[in-house]
């Protein structure tokens, strides 16, 4: 099977090349992940990440034949060759298929992916009812891999100000659990022109996502909860509203 | 610090852009084309008031080889983006924003538009 | 209400305005699709009027404000580098109000 793969040597300085691999898969290999693997046999110095080999870690997410995909779960069988693997755009390179995460993780933890709750803790769980459970749906299933913050070009113009589908998807996690006390913290953090109203609903991540979710949908939440007026939104139980 | 000169991929070429992507793009492009299309509409808003004499030219213009394919272009711009902004009032308030069901309206906005880009040739 | 639309703002006014733009687009394609196209004099006439040029002014200040917030996101968007944003959206702000200006008095100086 054909392949052409991005390689970036940075002892090297010199620019980035596509390069062309034919390899002999192995009866067991079945996703593109496995050829990366016979690619490596072949040639030692490409560089990829991969860890968990079966679509819950996030790490090998790369753009596979144009669009951003797990490459560990994306089946060889049908992809039209060459396959062209490439690094998710819009993220610095730092070498071959392995990019920079460092401002997609900072705008993560920006929206303070955690509970906020200064009630006193029960003793034991704080309960929610399977209800307000399955409002997370959706949501909690993020694995973080990037594939969608790499195929939005929202994100692409303005890495370092918009925060994101990913981002913005966990920021929306955290605003529908009935556990967290921050509701309103967390809306106004995100009205801003930069933060969440990049968002043009293009739905490239949605399109891309391996698990299946919808960042677009999530954001599209948010802008209605921020349509209401601070003081006409719905408390959750025990939270109280500040004025 | 090395590092400072990371290359980032983003060569249109060798990505596959989903056909929403495609009507979105649109959207803008539409969009900027009819915010430089606003001052020849003011000037034209000037003119329907006046005489008969300046009406005339620009009806004349419109009917140049140039005023053709400008009032073409215009035409495209705004289907797409009546369309394409009618799309997304729909998709806030829920309706067809599942992604089988945008990339169905995104392929009609695309489709439509172009055929209001061939409406003032049929005029 | 030019300046300084926070992001929850400038959404709010685009799709008001793109609300009016629609409801005065579908009156307007119901109007020439049920009778005959108005001539000059027709429309001069009927534009004369206070209530068809309230709405035609309402029309336009939608339009432009619109517009603003189209061309605003594009700026936000492509504009490189960043610290030129705030000095080329002041130009554009500017050419957008002297275009609303032009047409408001235009509307109002034919309906007196």
């Amino acid at each position: 099977m054909r392949f052409r793969v991005y390689r970036f040597d940075p002892d090297r300085g010199s620019r980035p090349e596509m390069r062309d691999y034919e390899v002999e898969l192995r009866p067991g290999d079945r996703k593109v992940l496995d050829a990366l693997e016979r690619i490596k046999e072949q040639d030692d110095s490409l560089s990829y990440r991969r860890s968990c080999r079966e679509g819950v870690c996030g790490s090998d997410a790369m753009n596979i034949n144009g669009r951003n995909a797990l490459a560990c779960i994306t089946p060889l069988q049908g992809l039209r060759q060459p396959v062209v693997l490439a690094p998710l755009p819009g993220f610095p390179v730092i070498r071959d298929l392995v990019v920079d995460m460092t401002q997609f993780f900072a705008h993560y933890r920006s929206i303070r992916p955690y509970l906020v709750n200064e009630e006193p803790p029960p003793a034991r769980e704080r309960l929610q009812s399977p209800r307000e459970r399955e409002r997370l749906d959706g949501l909690w299933e993020c694995i973080l891999c990037g594939a969608c913050s790499g195929f939005c070009p929202s994100y692409w113009w303005n890495p370092d100000r918009f925060i994101g589908p990913a981002g913005l998807l966990q920021a929306e996690r955290f605003i529908v659990d009935s556990r967290d006390r921050a509701t309103a913290e967390r809306l106004a953090f995100l009205d801003d022109v930069y933060k969440l109203y990049r968002c043009r609903t293009i739905m490239n991540c949605t399109e891309v996502c391996p698990k299946g979710l919808s960042p677009a949908r999530a954001i599209e939440h948010i802008r209605f909860a921020l349509l209401r007026p601070p003081g006409s939104r719905r408390p959750k139980a025990g939270e109280t509203i500040p004025r | 610090m090395q590092g400072s000169r990371r290359p980032v991929f983003l060569s249109f070429a060798r990505l596959r852009f989903p056909v929403g992507a495609v009507a979105s793009i649109g959207h803008r492009i539409s969009g900027v084309v009819l915010a430089c299309a606003l001052p020849f509409a003011a000037v034209a808003l000037g003119r329907s008031f006046s005489e008969e004499g300046d009406y005339a030219s620009v009806v004349d213009g419109l009917q140049s080889p140039a005023g053709r394919v400008a009032l073409i272009v215009v035409a495209w711009a705004a289907g797409h983006h009546l369309l394409a902004g009618i799309r997304h009032l729909l998709m806030d308030i829920g309706v067809g924003a599942s992604l089988p069901a945008a990339r169905a309206s995104a392929f009609a906005v695309i489709a439509l538009a172009v055929l209001a880009a061939a409406l003032p040739l049929a005029a | 209400m030019k300046f300084a639309l926070s992001g929850r703002r400038a959404f709010i006014v685009q799709r008001l305005s793109a609300l009016v733009l629609l409801a005065f687009l579908a009156g307007t394609a119901l109007r020439l699709a049920l009778g005959p196209l108005p001539t000059r004099d027709q429309w001069q006439a009927w534009s004369a009027q206070p209530h068809a040029a309230a709405l035609l002014i309402l029309v336009v200040l939608s339009l432009i404000a619109h517009a603003w917030v189209g061309i605003r996101d594009v700026v936000l968007d492509y504009l490189r580098p960043a610290r030129w944003r705030p000095a080329v959206l002041a130009v554009v702000a500017v050419g957008l109000a002297w275009l609303l200006a032009r047409a408001t008095y235009l509307l109002v100086l034919h309906a007196l």
